[in-house]
């Protein structure tokens, strides 16, 4: 059941940057956005007014989701943390987590708006809070001047001795036959003023654009998130999965790093090992001879990075949905490693902090069965109370790792985020 | 013709599915390690998978059932320890690469994942296929319809897939 049209009105993306950050902050909106300058990720929605939400059940979230979905009319934003992937491939944890399993809300109005055309859209059957919506519209705040909060100190889940320690280990058990390839990560916490996150995500769209933006709220917690990284699309019954791996330093005029990137072996090898794991999930719900590869070793430019990619798509088996598709799949095979739940068993031993929303995925689940998402990377929590923003970096392990190296590049990733005073 | 696909929790096991049923034009059933039995099925398929062939003592009974057997990587490792041979670690593992190998009447490439490999040979076993240095990427017994491919005919980075899946249709008694 779609929500109605109510109105619509143009706006520039100063405008709608304004708007939207205004609406998170005074309107507890949940915002999934995509940044400008990616053609084929044009739309930006927000929810407001949450009039249903669901919390997927780990023992068996198909089923409870379905209904969901299929009880109120609109599409559903919301996100999947990723313990809830833990629990779906019986790895056990004990560690606390901060979030649960998944969150899907459904709302009462839900705005969205195309960079293509600037066009707004005001969706929603309450025609009160549709008039109140545009009359903002018409006239949104600015976004605020950005001011960026003091330097503090970062303290990570790993000193540099136990992340490199943690390395070793998982080099072993690659040596061993366990894994082909893992994923470690670190937490890195510091004070933040949560009041500057709207600005903060809104300064970024406008400065960084990453095709996969989020904010989303839970109780005190804020989520967001800056992603570059498509996990699974479905659109009329096509799935399609975006698989992201291997980074460069790019500098602006200088010639060639996108053939360094494309020509180097170890991130040939690290990207075709993904590739063969998206396959695999991608196949488990489409029909044989469907699932292809396309684009393999796609090279693009994100924020002074060169990333590659690959499309890996395949046609749905008669009978299943976008609930099969995304359940099934999860967690993302380019955050986890390969095979991915012996992957998963050895990152939950060798990381002391609990990943929560870091390598989970956020999406939006529409009325029709569609669905879009991304794979929660580039992703912080703000803690309203605490005032502390955690953010998570990690890298892939292959047997070509080096402990230093990964060490470095890591620490690079959480510095590139967190450069706040150039916005 | 109805496969049987032992899943060793592993990561490619739904691609090698998908192969299996066009390759054979099947009905491919996949069953989580350990399978009850093969009774009843023309092919059992054991998927590759994390660890060493001595984490899966399951498959004994099985490979000696008479039903014919397609082991892939830890698959293949499997069929040889059975028989007596030996699994360790390679020198310079290979994860997510493509090298030609000749099968049969043809040279192609074929995609490698693998940390451990046969080391020493089963009895009975014949070698049907070793990459450049050596390392053997195919094997079957000289007198049961029992065949293995260390390589992964199911990648994307393999060649032809299929006609490593009739190369070994024809040692399995399938063709």
């Amino acid at each position: 059941m779609p929500l109605p049209l109510a109105t619509s009105a143009w706006l520039d993306p100063g405008a709608f940057a304004g708007l939207a950050a205004h609406l998170a902050r005074h309107e507890g909106a949940d915002l999934l956005l995509s940044g400008a300058g990616w053609p084929d990720e044009d739309l930006c929605l927000a929810g407001l007014r949450p009039t249903a939400e669901h919390v997927p059940d780990p023992a068996d979230p198909k089923p409870g989701l379905r209904a969901f979905l299929a009880a109120h009319p609109g599409p559903a934003l919301g996100f999947l943390s990723y313990p809830l992937g833990l629990d779906l491939h019986g790895v056990p944890s004990a560690k606390p987590r901060a979030l649960p399993p998944g969150l899907f809300r459904k709302y009462a109005a839900l705005l969205s708006w195309r960079h293509s055309s600037g066009r707004l859209e005001i969706l929603g059957s309450d025609p009160a809070l549709a008039r109140e919506l545009a009359r903002l519209a018409a006239c949104p705040p600015p976004l605020p001047a950005w001011n960026p909060p003091a330097p503090a100190p970062l303290e990570a889940s790993l000193d540099r001795p136990g992340y490199e320690a943690a390395v070793e280990r998982a080099l072993e058990h690659i040596r061993g036959g366990d894994v082909y390839q893992c994923t470690l990560s670190l937490r890195f916490s510091r004070e933040f003023p949560a009041e500057l996150g709207p600005d903060l995500l809104l300064r970024l769209w406008q400065q960084r654009p990453a095709p996969f933006m989020a904010w989303f709220r839970h109780g005190p917690l804020r989520l967001l998130s800056v992603s570059p990284e498509r996990f699974l699309r479905l659109e009329q019954g096509r799935a399609l999965s975006q698989p992201i791996k291997g980074t460069a330093a790019f500098r602006e005029g200088e010639p060639g790093p996108e053939a360094a990137l494309r020509n180097s072996p170890k991130e040939d090898a690290e990207l075709s090992m993904i590739v063969d794991l998206m396959r695999n999930d991608l196949s488990r719900n489409c029909a044989p001879g469907s699932v292809r590869v396309d684009r393999h070793k796609a090279v693009f430019r994100l924020d002074r990075l060169l990333q590659m990619h690959s499309d890996v798509s395949g046609l749905l088996r008669p009978g299943r949905d976008g609930a099969d598709l995304l359940l099934d799949a999860f967690p993302p095979g380019s955050v986890t490693g390969c095979p991915k739940r012996r992957a998963l068993e050895i990152m939950e031993r060798l990381e002391p902090h609990c990943r929560d929303i870091f390598c989970g995925c956020f999406a939006v689940l529409r009325e029709n069965g569609d669905l879009d998402s991304s794979v929660a990377i580039r992703t912080a929590i703000l803690d309203s109370r605490a005032g502390r923003l955690d953010f998570f970096a990690g890298s892939g392990i292959v047997v070509d790792s080096r402990p230093e190296q990964e060490y470095g590049e890591t620490l690079a990733k959480a510095a590139n985020f967190l450069r706040l005073e150039d916005l | 013709m109805r496969i049987l696909l032992a899943d060793n929790a592993d990561s490619f096991t739904w691609n090698l599915e998908h192969l299996l049923a066009l390759a054979f034009r099947a009905r491919v059933e996949v069953a989580p390690y350990p399978p009850a039995s093969a009774c009843g099925f023309d092919l059992l398929a054991i998927s590759p998978g994390p660890g060493h062939p001595r984490e899966y003592p399951a498959y004994g009974p099985l490979l000696d059932s008479g039903v014919p057997v397609l082991g892939i990587c830890l698959g293949m490792q499997i069929i040889n320890e059975h028989f007596g041979g030996t699994t360790d670690r390679l020198p310079d593992c290979v994860h997510g690469r493509a090298e030609a190998i000749a099968l049969g009447d043809r040279t192609l490439a074929v995609a490698r994942y693998h940390s451990l490999h046969a080391a020493a040979l089963g009895r009975d076993l014949e070698v049907l296929a070793v990459n450049a240095d050596g390392v053997v990427m195919a094997l079957a017994h000289a007198t049961r319809p029992l065949a293995g491919f260390q390589f992964h005919p199911e990648s994307f980075l393999t060649e032809d897939g299929e006609h490593c899946l009739a190369f070994a249709a024809r040692h399995l008694g399938l063709a």
